[in-house]
């Protein structure tokens, strides 16, 4: 039996591992799952996470299809926090939908 | 700009209460309530995060297993498995046989 | 509030005090439900004893295997979920990126939007993991959250912060202590502990 893999790659998709990613800065109504803290934020793309129903649509009762294609995007703790307390190496990982990244 | 109120990453906060307190055993039986109904597609996990969320400030009020309990209702009554009346009047009933025992 | 030992023979809810406004509109859900036919009683018994004894024996099980066996890590680090049904534990809806600590990167993971977690693998998360300080400091001051802990991470160690806000779940795989050579798996599983494999201690001998 195959068994969906945690990071299968998904058919067609806008980046690639390594791209330097943007997240869009916009505040829609409505059930999202980007955080504020990265909206705006430029990172690295670190691995695709394959493609899922939209939890955006799901939350609301529709069938969230078609799927996105969902990437984890790597954050330098300097860049998003004005001040930062810890190490220059410091780093934050999140999962972000393709329609919320533009190109940096 | 308004922030849904779930969405709290990176704001300024107090001390973190360190010692896990557990669950009561209401809240063992909501957690398995809202994980049967969830993992039977009776709902949708989103559908109950949303419905968390859309609480407003009471979602500060609320404990964790209170905003889930409010949340399932919400998600429950919208999807028709009951209506407000319903509810009230089974609460209603609950209570009375907590209050006889 | 103390975990309880119920006698399952009489409803246990009178244990607590009188139940409070959402235990009774939670048992009034529940016996709606139970009434259409939507849920049973049942269910819910076995959910409760998966999520007391079962799921959360498993994740230090997994962590102690990966750590005697080099192959396992491997494809546990590779694919969680399916390394994790291979070797007979079935995840369910968790998609599992197990991360690696190493001598260059601490792993600390959080749900900053709700409480995403691996519940299949590690059972219900911790009160402080829900808690609304947790999730508001973790991403942006980790280390001083980790000191909060007791667990201080060198300057020159990557401080690693994991939202899980989507669709993935995470655990971390600690590195093996020293003063452990020669234990058997079931000796180091007792070492690793639920915070361990969130990130906010390492394990100790």
């Amino acid at each position: 039996m195959t068994l969906p893999s945690a990071y299968s790659e998904a058919r067609t998709r806008r980046f690639n591992v390594g791209e330097r990613v943007r997240v869009k800065l916009a505040f829609p109504p409505g059930h999202r799952r980007t955080p504020v803290y990265v909206r705006g934020k430029s990172g690295i793309v670190e691995r695709v996470c394959g493609a899922f129903a939209n939890p955006e649509e799901l939350a609301y009762g529709f069938d969230g299809e078609p799927k996105r294609v969902l990437y984890r995007v790597r954050f330098r703790q300097r860049e998003l926090w004005p001040g930062y307390a810890g190490a220059e190496s410091d780093h934050l990982e999140l999962e972000i939908y393709e329609h919320w990244l533009e190109p940096a | 700009m308004s922030k849904r109120p779930h969405d709290m990453g990176g704001e300024a906060a107090g001390p973190i209460d360190t010692v896990d307190h557990g669950m009561k055993f209401w809240e063992k039986r909501a957690n398995a309530l809202r994980n049967t109904l969830t993992s039977g597609k009776v709902i949708r996990l989103d559908e109950l995060r949303r419905a968390a969320e859309d609480l407003g400030p009471r979602y500060y009020e609320l404990e964790y297993f209170q905003r889930t309990t409010e949340a399932l209702r919400r998600v429950l009554i919208e999807h028709g498995y009951f209506t407000e009346a319903e509810l009230a009047a089974k609460m209603a009933e609950v209570r009375r046989r907590y209050d006889a025992a | 509030m103390k975990h309880h030992d119920h006698d399952h023979s009489h409803d246990p809810s009178f244990d607590d005090g009188p139940p409070s406004e959402h235990e009774i509109m939670s048992r009034a859900i529940q016996e709606l439900l139970e009434a259409k036919g939507i849920i049973s009683g049942e269910q819910l018994r076995r959910r409760m004893e998966q999520f007391d004894t079962d799921f959360p024996q498993r994740g230090a099980r997994v962590i102690a295997h990966a750590w005697l066996d080099a192959d396992f890590r491997q494809r546990l680090l590779a694919d969680g979920k399916r390394a994790c049904a291979e070797w007979g534990i079935d995840l369910e809806a968790d998609r599992l990126i197990a991360l690696e600590n190493t001598p260059r990167v601490h792993n600390v993971i959080v749900c900053t939007l709700c409480s995403c977690y691996p519940r299949a693998l590690l059972g219900m998360p911790p009160t402080w993991y829900k808690s609304e300080n947790y999730r508001r400091r973790v991403v942006r001051e980790p280390r001083a959250v980790l000191r909060e802990f007791g667990t201080v991470i060198a300057d020159d160690v990557e401080v690693r912060v994991h939202d899980s806000n989507a669709d993935m779940r995470y655990v971390v795989v600690p590195m093996r202590p020293a003063g452990t050579e020669g234990w058997s798996e079931e000796r180091l599983a007792s070492i690793i502990t639920r915070d361990a494999l969130v990130g906010v201690s390492v394990p100790k001998p």
